[in-house]
């Protein structure tokens, strides 16, 4: 497959992926709901989104995402550990998903597969946490709201 | 011409109808979340950077998460998330899937189709609405000036 025929269609199939993996990831935010924003701040969603957009290569993601945990762990808070530990679960899961991609989508005959898959994995891993970003930050001022009435 | 560029083109003809007729039937809608809108501190700069997203995009949950965004981000309650208004929104974006899924459903008995094909529809769809949106939003926020 050339380059000009291998473009579009990766654009595509990406496309589609996203809009299929809103929900997946939306369900991600709302099973630690009880966590936001209070545990998990919108300061360090903002920051996820940021490394996220500027990574280079997965491993990067990997790192603050693993460092937030770790983070998390040294003060004693469990529950925010075990949600860096699950988002990274899936974040790294999300390999497998590149890999089915790249089979439906041929690669051009120049490309090197190694550094592909990494950038396709770095792609659908910012795909994922922009949806679980805006889902996160999306119900908070309800929450916020719905404490405010209580009290 | 071949016969499959003649089917491409076919296609491409019933399902701008489908779309165009489709966009007409919500208009109506779309002026009514316009005129929330003009009740709100939502600007034109706001709606019209949502309009340039769903043109350019090429995935729906672009548009979704930007409003996921700005609801949320609107904690003062005055602009996207005042009485709802972009949650309802949202609502209406996503209910647009059902259109998309009935024109696929009626094109797909005459033409072989994409397995991507909703998702598309349902991506052009969601243009059309904002495109209506904006524009009635313009309007009504002229008129209100006067």
């Amino acid at each position: 497959m050339s380059d000009l025929e291998y473009r579009p269609l990766r654009k595509q199939k990406i496309a589609a992926w996203s809009d299929y993996w809103q929900s997946e990831a939306a369900r991600f935010a709302d099973s630690y709901r009880d966590l936001l924003p209070r545990r998990i701040t919108n300061a360090q969603l903002y920051g996820l989104g940021n490394v996220v957009r500027s990574a280079r290569r997965y491993a990067d993601i990997e790192k603050f995402v693993k460092h937030q945990a770790e983070k998390a762990g040294r003060a004693g808070r469990l529950d925010v550990q075990g949600y860096w530990n699950d988002l990274r679960s899936v974040l790294s899961k999300l390999r497998g998903e590149a890999q089915a991609l790249l089979k439906t989508t041929p690669l051009p005959v120049e490309a090197d597969s190694k550094q592909v898959l990494d950038a396709l994995h770095r792609e659908l891993a910012g795909l994922y946490v922009q949806h679980l970003v805006a889902h996160s930050l999306y119900w908070t001022p309800d929450e916020e709201e719905h404490k405010r009435r209580e009290r | 011409m071949t016969r499959q560029s003649f089917q491409d083109m076919a296609l491409r003809v019933a399902l701008d109808r489908a779309i165009a007729r489709t966009s007409d039937e919500h208009d109506k809608r779309a002026q009514e979340y316009a005129s929330r809108l003009t009740a709100t501190k939502v600007d034109k700069t706001q709606v019209r950077g949502l309009e340039s997203l769903a043109c350019t995009t090429d995935k729906v949950s672009d548009i979704t998460d930007w409003l996921k965004l700005r609801v949320g981000r609107d904690s003062g309650r005055e602009r996207w998330a005042k009485d709802g208004v972009g949650r309802d929104l949202l609502s209406g974006l996503d209910g647009l899937r059902n259109d998309a899924q009935k024109i696929v459903a009626a094109l797909s008995k005459t033409y072989s189709l994409d397995t991507d094909q909703e998702r598309q529809v349902h991506l052009r769809l969601c243009r059309e609405f904002l495109k209506h949106l904006a524009a009635h939003f313009e309007y009504l926020k002229a008129e209100h000036k006067q």
